[in-house]
């Protein structure tokens, strides 16, 4: 009893979500960088799950699941669709 | 403890307008329409988040806050509820917002493909210089 | 080279959010709410002291979208089927529906899951959007859900599998617009109620106000449905889910501009 812990609940859930915005600082970084247009649609995609617990750590459920079949399912595969129906390298 | 609290916050709002700049160079100087419909994704969602990030509220007294769901009805409940709830309006706007934006952005989808099939490219730079 | 690149980035942003908690700490939330996000948190619920300003629903959300600011969420919908309706006006000619097997899709392992999440998948979208004012969730999120399935089986079977199984854009758009009729009525019930017994209403009204006595049912058979906000929810999801259906299937049936001049 009266053991403090290592870290407070409240800094913990806050680390957190700057770790995970963090991480997608570098997706988004990826994303706008590479040259294979898969390679963005899948690092915009890593983005959005990144984005879609962030949304749980701010207390919106709701907007998590609007936001996981949308921006992790559905707006990546018509883009694929797109990709696979026009071309797959940007040029420089 | 509180200036460490304040500071891990503002590491997520500095993180948003970070990717809010990179979509937005992106948005204007990448030549390819597929890379400037992928910097708009980004840059919608990194609006929404910053809604939901506004109205996010701090633990109080040491209590975490709670989503905008009533799960007791009973009248004191509701007091409590009051006092502990983030703030649900900016997620009522942003929850319309998204669905919108998968609407534009298949609007996006439809108008590249028919672009590619009248150049045959999506390169925006040879677009300029066909002209039709 | 990369490695140096992320270290900058990442140090970029440590630097701004310094500067963030030194300058602008009203920027970073704060342990209060805004004065009208706690008047909606305290009228979500709350029959006791605002039971004329009430929408019966513990979810603040769902009361917020439908019942507080239904009109915004009117006219959003409206935008939204516009969107919708000028990416297929660009489709226009290039849509042809043909009943004929083109490739086999992928390995039966494959197929077999998808016809077994199959179900599953509008199980979770249609609980997600008959529990909108209880849960959280709503109409958007449920009609959502369920429009990944069509996303699915193009992929997994092939672009005409739909067509075969008798899913065609004419029955997709019928459910839509049976969607945004039911939208339409649960908007005007209470006016029309109010209309025929004499007695004052609004349109878009809910539980009743100080000024219009009128109000739907908020539980049915000790059900709690919250008024309109049930009838909202499931019509908004229908209509969501067939609009988008819509979309993919003409995106991935349409033919490039050179091959429909051929014919």
């Amino acid at each position: 009893m009266g053991d403090k812990p290592m870290l407070p609940g409240e800094t913990g859930v806050y680390l957190v979500m700057a770790i995970i915005s963090l991480l997608s600082v570098v997706a988004v970084y990826m994303a706008v960088k590479t040259r294979d247009l898969v390679k963005a649609v899948i690092y915009s995609a890593l983005q959005s799950g990144l984005y879609s617990i962030l949304y749980f750590l701010l207390l919106a459920p709701d907007i998590g699941l609007v936001y996981i079949p949308v921006a992790v399912g559905l707006i990546p595969g018509v883009l694929l669709v797109l990709i696979s129906k026009t071309e797959r390298w940007e040029k420089e | 403890m509180e200036a460490v609290n304040t500071y891990l916050l503002s590491v997520t709002l500095a993180s948003l307008l970070v990717n809010f700049a990179i979509s937005l160079y992106a948005m204007f100087f990448k030549p390819h329409y597929v890379k400037k419909v992928i910097a708009l994704t980004i840059l919608g969602d990194t609006v929404n988040t910053f809604a939901i990030y506004i109205g996010y509220r701090r633990w109080v007294e040491q209590r975490p806050p709670r989503v905008p769901v009533l799960t007791d009805l009973r009248p004191e409940a509701i007091e409590e509820f009051k006092n502990l709830a983030v703030d649900p309006l900016p997620q009522a706007l942003v929850l319309t917002a998204i669905v919108i934006g998968l609407a534009v952005i298949l609007f996006l989808v439809f108008l590249g493909w028919i672009l590619y099939s009248h150049y045959r490219t999506l390169d925006m730079r040879e677009i300029k210089r066909l002209k039709g | 080279m990369r490695l140096v690149e992320v270290i900058v980035l990442i140090s970029t942003v440590l630097a701004v959010a310094l500067l963030i908690t030194v300058g602008f700490e009203h920027l970073v939330p704060s342990e209060r709410v805004r004065p009208v996000a706690e008047f909606y948190l305290n009228a979500t619920y709350n029959q006791y002291e605002l039971r004329n300003y009430t929408a019966m629903s513990p979810e603040a959300v769902t009361a917020i979208v439908w019942d507080f600011r239904g009109l915004d969420t009117l006219f959003e919908t409206s935008v939204f089927y516009l969107a919708l309706i000028a990416g297929l006006a660009l489709t226009r000619g290039l849509l042809l529906e043909r009943a004929e097997k083109s490739g086999h899709g992928l390995s039966i392992i494959v197929r077999t899951v998808t016809r077994i999440t199959a179900p599953m998948i509008v199980a979770v979208g249609a609980s997600i959007g008959l529990h909108g004012h209880l849960t959280p969730g709503g109409g958007f999120q449920g009609g959502s859900v369920i429009a990944v399935l069509p996303m699915v089986v193009i992929v997994v079977f092939s672009a005409s599998f739909l067509v075969i199984k008798g899913v065609t854009t004419t029955k997709l758009l019928v459910v839509r617009s049976l969607g945004l009729t039911g939208i339409g009525l649960t908007a005007i019930a209470v006016f029309l109620v109010g209309i025929t017994l004499h007695m004052p209403a609004y349109v878009f009204q809910n539980m009743a106000k100080p000024d219009a006595q009128i109000s739907m049912p908020y539980s049915v058979a000790g059900a709690l449905i919250s008024g309109t906000l049930w009838f909202f929810n499931i019509f908004e999801m229908f209509a969501v889910a067939a609009g988008f259906s819509i979309a993919f299937i003409a995106l991935m049936l349409a033919r490039t501009l050179e091959s429909s001049r051929g014919e």
